[in-house]
C-alpha cells in the first residue's frame, strides 16, 4: 500500500501511482512527444519548400502557425485543466500520452471506465488495483491505435478517391471541405443544446462573444483580435458557466 | 505560360503531398509504437499477474462502443482537413476540440479556403502552432508541475471546465466557421441537418446519436451539392 518505489508492484494493491508513474512509462510518454515535435518540424519544413510555388509568401505561412499557436492556448489550457482532474486515476505518463495527446477525455476515461467494468470494478472504486488500471491502459492504447492504424489505412485510400473526384468534377472539391467543416459543428454544437440549461445558456454566450469580436476586429481592422477571439470567448463562456452552474 | 505555371505549382503540391504522406506515416508508426510500449510492459513484464483473457475481454468492450469511430472519425474529418493533416490530427489528438478551430481560425486570418493549396498549407502550419503551445503546455503544466496543480486548483474549478468546455467552445467555433466559410446554403443546410437529427431522429432512434456528426457531414455535402446557386459555383472554384 504504502510502497512508492515502481518496481514494487503488486497486483492487489491500489497504490495505482507506484506503477502509473515508473520511469519506464515516462520514457515512452515522451517518446511521444518527441515522435510530435519530429512530425511538426518535418511538416513546416516541407510546407516551406512548397509555399514558394503556389505563390504563398513565407509571411503567410509565419502567420498561419502564429494564428494556430494563438487559437489552441484555450482549448489547451482546458485540456491542461481536465488532464490534472485524471491524474489521480491514471498517473503523469498515461495522462499526457492517453488524454493530453492521441485520444481526448471524453473518449479516453470512457474507454477506461469500460475495461474497469469489464474486470467486475469501476475506476477509482475499492478494488481499482494496479492489475486493473494496468487492463485499463491497455485497453485505452489499442483502441487508440485502432485509430492510427485505420487512418493509416485509410488516408492513401481516401487521397486517390479525392484526386479521381476533382479531375471528373472540380468544382465540388472546393465545396466538399466547406459543407462538411459546417456539418460537423452545427452537429458538435447543437448537440450541446439539450444537455441543460446551463449548457445551452453557455454555448449562446460563446457563439455571441465570438460574433463580437469578429464584428469589431473588422471594423476597426484589429488583425489581432481575430486570432484571440475563440481564447476571449472560451474564457468568457466558461466564467459564466462557473456564475450559472454555482447559482 | 499560365498553364506553366499551374504545372510547376502542381508539381510541387504533389511532392508535399507525397513528402508529408512519407513523413506522416513513419512518425505516426512511431509514435504507434511509444504509446503502446508503456502498457505492454505494465502488462508483461512487471509482474501484475495480468492474463490474455482479461485484455481480450477489455478491449472487446473497448470496441463494442468506440470500434465504429475507428472507421468513421477518419472519414468524417478527412475531407476537411485534406491528406497531409490526417498523419497530424489522429496522433496530436482534440481534434474537433483543438486542432480544427486552429486551422478555421488560420485559414480565416490569411483569407484562405480549406480544401484550396494555400488553405491546406495554413492548416498544417495552424496545426503545427497548436502542437508546440500544446505540447508546450502539457510538458510544464501536467507533466512538471501537474502533481503539486492538482493540490492547488480547486475542485469546483475542475469540475465546471470538464463540465462545460464543449459548449463554451463550440458556439464559438461555429461562429467563426460560419462567417469564414462564407456559404450562407451549406449554413442553412448543416444547421437545419444538425437540429433535424438532435431533436427529431435521434428522441426517436437512440443509436443514431453514434454516427450523427458523421451523417450530417455526408448529408450536408450532398444536399449543398444538389441544391449549390449554379451561378455562385463557378465564381467559387478560385485559381488559388
Amino acid at each position: 500500500m504504502t510502497h512508492i518505489r515502481p518496481s514494487m508492484a503488486n497486483p492487489a494493491s491500489t497504490d495505482i501511482w507506484a506503477v502509473a508513474n515508473s520511469p519506464f512509462l515516462w520514457i515512452c510518454a515522451l517518446g511521444v512527444f518527441a515522435v510530435i515535435f519530429v512530425q511538426t518540424f518535418l511538416y513546416i519544413k516541407a510546407a516551406r519548400r512548397a509555399a514558394p510555388h503556389i505563390d504563398m509568401p513565407a509571411s503567410e505561412l509565419k502567420e498561419s502557425f502564429r494564428a494556430g499557436a494563438v487559437a489552441s492556448i484555450g482549448p489547451s489550457l482546458a485540456v491542461v485543466l481536465v488532464a490534472i482532474a485524471l491524474l489521480a486515476l491514471f498517473g503523469t505518463p498515461a495522462v499526457l500520452v492517453r488524454i493530453g495527446l492521441i485520444g481526448s477525455a471524453s473518449t479516453e476515461t470512457a474507454s477506461a471506465s469500460l475495461a474497469a467494468i469489464s474486470m467486475g470494478t469501476v475506476l477509482g472504486g475499492p478494488e481499482y488495483t494496479q492489475q486493473v488500471f494496468a487492463v485499463a491502459f491497455m485497453a485505452m492504447s489499442l483502441s487508440g491505435g485502432m485509430w492510427m492504424l485505420s487512418t493509416l489505412i485509410l488516408t492513401p485510400i481516401l487521397k486517390r478517391g479525392g484526386k479521381k473526384l476533382a479531375k471528373t468534377n472540380p468544382a465540388i472539391m472546393a465545396l466538399i471541405p466547406a459543407a462538411a467543416l459546417l456539418g460537423a459543428f452545427s452537429m458538435l454544437a447543437i448537440a450541446e443544446l439539450p444537455k441543460s440549461n446551463v449548457h445551452a445558456i453557455t454555448m449562446f454566450i460563446s457563439a455571441a462573444t465570438m460574433a463580437l469580436c469578429l464584428f469589431v476586429a473588422k471594423k476597426l481592422e484589429l488583425r489581432w483580435l481575430k486570432e484571440w477571439a475563440l481564447g476571449f470567448a472560451i474564457i468568457i463562456a466558461i466564467v459564466s458557466a462557473y456564475f450559472t452552474h454555482t447559482a | 505560360m499560365t498553364t506553366a505555371v499551374t504545372s510547376h505549382a502542381d508539381a510541387s503540391m504533389a511532392r508535399f503531398e507525397a513528402e508529408t504522406t512519407r513523413y506522416g506515416s513513419i512518425t505516426m508508426l512511431a509514435g504507434l509504437v511509444f504509446s503502446l510500449l508503456g502498457p505492454v510492459y505494465l502488462v508483461f513484464f512487471s509482474g501484475l499477474e495480468i492474463t490474455a483473457s482479461m485484455i481480450w475481454i477489455a478491449f472487446a468492450a473497448v470496441a463494442a462502443t468506440f470500434g465504429v469511430f475507428w472507421l468513421v472519425e477518419p472519414l468524417t474529418y478527412f475531407p476537411i482537413l485534406g491528406s497531409a493533416a490526417m498523419y497530424q490530427a489522429f496522433m496530436i489528438g482534440n481534434i474537433s476540440n483543438k486542432l480544427l478551430p486552429a486551422a478555421i481560425v488560420a485559414q480565416s486570418s490569411i483569407k484562405a479556403k480549406p480544401g484550396t493549396r494555400r488553405g491546406d498549407l495554413a492548416a498544417v502550419m495552424a496545426i503545427g502552432g497548436a502542437a508546440t503551445v500544446h505540447l508546450t503546455s502539457l510538458l510544464i503544466f501536467v507533466g512538471l508541475l501537474g502533481t503539486w496543480l492538482v493540490s492547488m486548483v480547486p475542485t469546483e474549478v475542475i469540475e465546471v471546465a470538464r463540465l462545460y468546455i464543449l459548449p463554451s467552445l463550440m458556439g464559438a467555433v461555429l461562429v467563426q466557421a460560419i462567417v469564414s466559410m462564407r456559404r450562407l446554403r451549406s449554413t442553412i443546410i448543416a444547421i437545419a441537418l444538425a437540429l433535424l437529427f438532435q431533436f427529431l431522429i435521434i428522441p426517436a432512434a437512440p443509436k443514431v446519436a453514434l454516427f450523427a456528426t458523421a451523417l450530417v457531414v455526408l448529408l450536408s455535402i450532398v444536399l449543398s451539392w444538389v441544391l449549390r446557386d449554379r451561378k455562385e459555383i463557378h465564381t467559387a472554384v478560385e485559381a488559388d
